[in-house]
């Protein structure tokens, strides 16, 4: 291009000039103010309770209308309005709570719904505020779900969210091929081949069981061994640091894979770790472990293509006897204050829970409630959600979840290593071994980098 | 006065540069010979331990696998697709606009958008992948396809610029040289290769690195296709990276892969500006 | 022959290329059972806007795209502005450690922004800045790939047209707005598009340093929407198509600037 065509085209600019300065000062006007305007009501001392939450879908939605309740009629009379802000899965809620406190804890929420998954770093940090802290009342708490919540330092946080984990199964499939839902592993490997279905060319049209068990299955299939194991020590790090793994030495690891293994060698076992119950709603695969919380939602996907049956988690072997732990969430506090004890004291009243378990599966924590004439009608007619309860009643309580560090990574540790076992014919022991390693290791990191 | 005023016109730079590259990169260094809890405590002198514990977890040195197997998949399908697509459009026609239109929407998606429809392009055994393709996988659930998916992906995402830099390439070759061998009666196919390849090649070289330094630094199409499974078969070392600095707060993971990192995307960007030079 | 194969290869590769699109877009008029058919679909059963009522009835939803534009646009304009003033001082003024400075510069394009993320998170924070805009736009102003692209464009601009513009008492940043920037038009369209899309499409960034709704971009927003999670898989494809149809729209009017603007920047 000729330089004094250039000249002609910037002399045209230059009328331009102006606008193009003014609307650049606005925009830096605009990022000067925006802050103030977006930053200013961070800080919840104004009677708002800021909830950071995990509940998303069907859940979601029976959460927002206990929160739109609270804020219209407690709330109201109060002065106190919750703000529920969604941010994801559990894990995802834990990285920001950790993020934030990385900082400082104005940057925190009020309250957190997390996970066991959460339990160690809440357990060891200095901004949670310990229910009794707060003055709640506990006594009407459901005890397994108080168990599943308690350290050394007493209890961490309300139980809010209770669930176990659950056998959902196909119960058209199941009935056609005359079996019941298996009561042990060993069972499983022997009914699989009548519940799955290979067509004609050999493939498995429909599989017996798709899924593969992490820390969460674990904590029952590995827990529930002769009457109560631990994986790592300190109860399952809910009293002190964990130093050391016990799945290993014990032997229960071990066991677990032996039965695993025989149900997996079926060939009607499918590997996936996602979309299991897309797969279950379609029909192509007969049962599936999943938390007792997503029963509404199975129920929904489902929508009446089949009947669905729910059923205690099968045992490892006969002696496995302990049941299954109280898994879900519960509500961490990270601010003191009468607002923060009321909105507690709201969500697991007999009301809240009542509709928040009709509405989502999740076991109502309120002791209450058990003998609430609406709860028990309620069951009579939806007998699905009473087999949580059933299962969670014949538990050993003292079956609780692993608290450990760099959970979320173990978690998937796990599902490497019991595949490696089933898909890649790892010998057993070396597989638990190596898991043991891996443990071990997060177990050392935390423990150099936490303990003075 | 003069010199002063100079200043004023590069401190905003200089500010952002020495707030969010070098501070960073300096306590992150330090931070590697350190010793510090969760909450950012500094406990003590770490010396090269942080490196040795990191460098012997299994998982780092998986992620280290699955980093290169993403760019051993991605880095050559990324530059022959993108080649073959500039290649075929090179010559300006009537109707060319229509497939350079087409081959510029994938700039219309956004990252997770492009992630969550690939999800369901490749979910379960009864997706649409299977249909078209007559296969019968599980594309997300087995290490290797799960892989193949995310790098199709990235291929997705630097397709649309790529081929836009490659094309103008292509199009700004002196015409006189081309038709000259054109008259000396050299065919198409030699043309291409003798002639036009060499012209664009110092193009190609840079969309190359610039490719190669995205499949190096990939985390974020990881976290929202596949979360680093199955069996953490995808979770690359910037993904790791991740989930140690936020999800489990492992200062000393954190610190010294920043480092690690940093060291060697100097080393790419070093031998990339070395070999612009010397084309 | 050859004809023939290139037509082929040029078919094959565009039905390769638009596939997720048209799929999303077949997608987001699916049923919910649509999704869990026993053989996948191409097309909806029975379509209809249910989806898109969905997707549009989410309170979020066009805060998050709001929030987007407003943070991609600032980032572009706060880029492209640093730039632009970093390279006409070291292109035309002289200073001392000018050439130390410059180096500087660029060698913050070793440091990869993924690598301090977690520094930056930190910092950011502490300086207040979770959940606003600059908070979000301020990591990512400072490109020393843009700097370098218009200090090579400024080079080129002949010095008497500095000298003149100063006679006729126009100030440095006058002069940087009615001359650099016009006459350098190609390579500053460049660098404002290029920031402007990789703003857009951040996710993590964004991801971290938010944790209200109403400070969302879309990026991360459409994966909260929670229709996943609700079986309505049709509303997250509706939602997905909604975001992307308007720039599918300003890719097909204005396909030239952008290709001529992000080569020519590279060239420059």
């Amino acid at each position: 291009m000729a330089k004094d065509i250039r000249k002609t085209h910037s002399g045209v600019a230059f009328q331009g000039g102006n606008m193009a300065r003014k609307s650049l000062l606005l925009l830096l006007a605009a990022v000067l103010i925006l802050p103030l305007s977006a930053g200013g009501s961070a800080e919840a001392d104004d009677g708002t309770v800021v909830i950071w939450h995990s509940n998303s879908g069907v859940i979601g939605n029976a959460f927002d209308d206990i929160v739109e309740r609270f804020n219209s009629t407690i709330g109201a009379e109060k002065g106190i309005t919750i703000e529920a802000i969604y941010q994801g899965s559990a894990n995802d809620v834990l990285t920001k709570v950790k993020a934030a406190a990385a900082v400082s804890t104005s940057t925190l929420p009020d309250i957190a719904q997390l996970d066991a998954t959460a339990a160690l770093d809440m357990k060891n940090s200095d901004y949670l505020i310990l229910p009794s802290d707060l003055g709640i009342d506990t006594s009407s708490i459901m005890p397994s779900a108080i168990e599943s919540l308690s350290s050394e330092r007493g209890l961490l946080a309300i139980p809010f969210n209770a669930s176990s984990l659950l056998f959902y199964y196909n119960k058209a499939v199941f009935d056609e091929a005359g079996v019941n839902p298996p009561r042990t592993l060993d069972e499983f490997a022997a009914i699989a081949p009548l519940v799955g279905e290979k067509g004609s060319d050999g493939s498995v049209t429909r599989y017996a069981f798709s899924g593969v068990p992490a820390t969460y299955e674990l904590g029952a299939f590995i827990g529930a061994q002769k009457g109560l194991s631990y994986m790592v020590d300190g109860e399952n790090g809910h009293n002190g640091i964990p130093r050391s793994v016990l799945f290993g030495k014990e032997g229960t690891f071990r066991n677990f894979l032996v039965h695993w293994k025989n149900l997996y060698d079926t060939g009607f076992v499918s590997s996936i770790t996602s979309g299991i119950s897309t797969e279950f709603a379609a029909g192509r695969t007969a049962s599936m472990l999943a938390s007792s919380s997503n029963l509404s939602t199975v129920l929904s996907t489902v929508d009446g293509r089949f009947e669905v049956g729910t059923a205690f988690v099968p045992m490892t072997d006969e002696e496995a006897t302990g049941g299954v732990n109280i898994g879900g969430g519960a509500m961490f506090s990270f601010s003191s204050g009468d607002a923060v004890k009321t909105v507690l004291d709201y969500l697991v009243s007999e009301e809240t829970q009542l509709e928040w378990a009709e509405k989502t599966g999740y076991m109502p924590v309120n002791t209450g409630l058990y003998d609430d004439p609406d709860y028990i009608a309620f069951l009579d007619d939806n007998p699905l959600f009473r087999v949580a309860m059933e299962q969670t009643e014949a538990s050993n309580p003292k079956v609780t979840g692993v608290w450990l560090p760099s959970a979320y990574q173990i978690y998937y540790s796990f599902q490497s290593e019991i595949r490696n076992v089933t898909e890649n014919g790892k010998d057993i022991d070396k597989a638990v071994e190596d898991m043991e390693a891996a443990v071990q290791k997060a177990l050392d990191d935390y423990a150099e980098q936490n303990i003075l | 006065m003069k010199e002063a005023k100079a200043y004023v016109f590069v401190a905003p730079a200089a500010a952002l540069a020495i707030l969010f590259s070098f501070l960073p990169l300096g306590k992150s260094l330090a931070g590697s010979f350190l010793r510090i809890s969760q909450s950012g405590k500094v406990l003590g002198w770490a010396g090269l331990g942080n490196y040795v514990s990191v460098l012997s977890d299994p998982s780092f040195l998986s992620s280290i696998r699955n980093t290169l197997l993403f760019v051993v998949l991605f880095l050559p399908l990324n530059t022959a697709i993108t080649l073959l697509a500039a290649s075929l459009l090179r010559r300006k026609g009537r109707l060319t606009s229509i497939p350079e239109s087409i081959f510029m929407t994938p700039l219309a998606f956004s990252l997770s958008a492009l992630a969550l429809i690939f999800k369901e392009i490749f979910r379960g055994r009864v997706s649409i992948a299977n249909r078209i393709l007559g296969t019968d996988m599980e594309w997300l659930e087995q290490p290797f396809t799960a892989m193949a998916v995310l790098a199709v992906m990235g291929v997705f995402l630097d397709f649309a610029l790529d081929f836009i830099l490659l094309l103008s390439a292509f199009r700004n070759i002196d015409r006189s040289t081309i038709e000259a061998a054109g008259i000396d009666g050299a065919s198409a196919w030699t043309i291409y290769r003798r002639i036009e390849i060499p012209e664009i090649a110092g193009m190609l070289r840079i969309t190359i690195f610039m490719a190669l330094k995205d499949a190096v630094l990939i985390s974020a199409p990881v976290m929202v296709l596949t979360e680093g499974g199955p069996f953490r078969s995808t979770e690359t070392v910037m993904y790791y990276y991740y989930l140690e600095a936020f999800r489990s707060g492992n200062r000393a993971a954190e610190t010294t892969i920043a480092v690690m990192m940093v060291a060697f995307s100097a080393i790419i960007m070093s031998l990339a500006s070395r070999r612009r030079k010397d084309a | 022959m050859r004809r023939i194969i290139r037509i082929l290869l040029l078919l094959l590769l565009s039905a390769i290329i638009l596939f997720p699109l048209l799929y999303a877009l077949s997608a987001s008029f699916f049923t919910k059972v649509d999704f869990t058919a026993p053989a996948a679909r191409f097309l909806p059963s029975s379509p209809s806007f249910r989806n898109y009522a969905l997707a549009l009835g989410n309170s979020h939803f066009s805060r998050y795209a709001l929030n987007s534009l407003i943070t991609a646009s600032l980032t572009a304009f706060l880029r492209t502005g640093v730039a632009a003033s970093a390279a006409f001082a070291f292109t035309h003024l002289h200073f001392r450690g000018q050439r130390a400075l410059l180096i500087a510069l660029l060698a913050t394009l070793f440091i990869p922004s993924d690598a301090m993320l977690y520094e930056n998170y930190i910092t950011t924070a502490r300086l207040g800045l979770l959940d606003s805009y600059p908070g979000i736009v301020l990591p990512s102003i400072l490109s020393a790939s843009a700097i370098l692209m218009m200090a090579g464009a400024y080079n080129g601009i002949d010095r008497d047209v500095y000298d003149a513009a100063r006679i006729d008492g126009a100030g440095d940043i006058r002069y940087i707005l009615t001359m650099l920037i016009p006459l350098t038009a190609p390579v500053t369209g460049a660098v404002f598009i290029q920031a402007f899309v990789s703003s857009f499409n951040s996710y993590l960034w964004p991801l971290l340093v938010t944790t209200r709704p109403s400070m969302r971009t879309i990026q991360i927003g459409i994966t909260m929407l929670g229709f996943a999670d609700e079986g309505e898989l049709g509303a997250q494809f509706a939602s997905i198509m909604l975001i992307t149809i308007p720039f599918l729209l300003i890719l097909a009017l204005s396909r030239r600037l952008i290709m001529n603007a992000l080569s020519g920047g590279v060239h420059g």
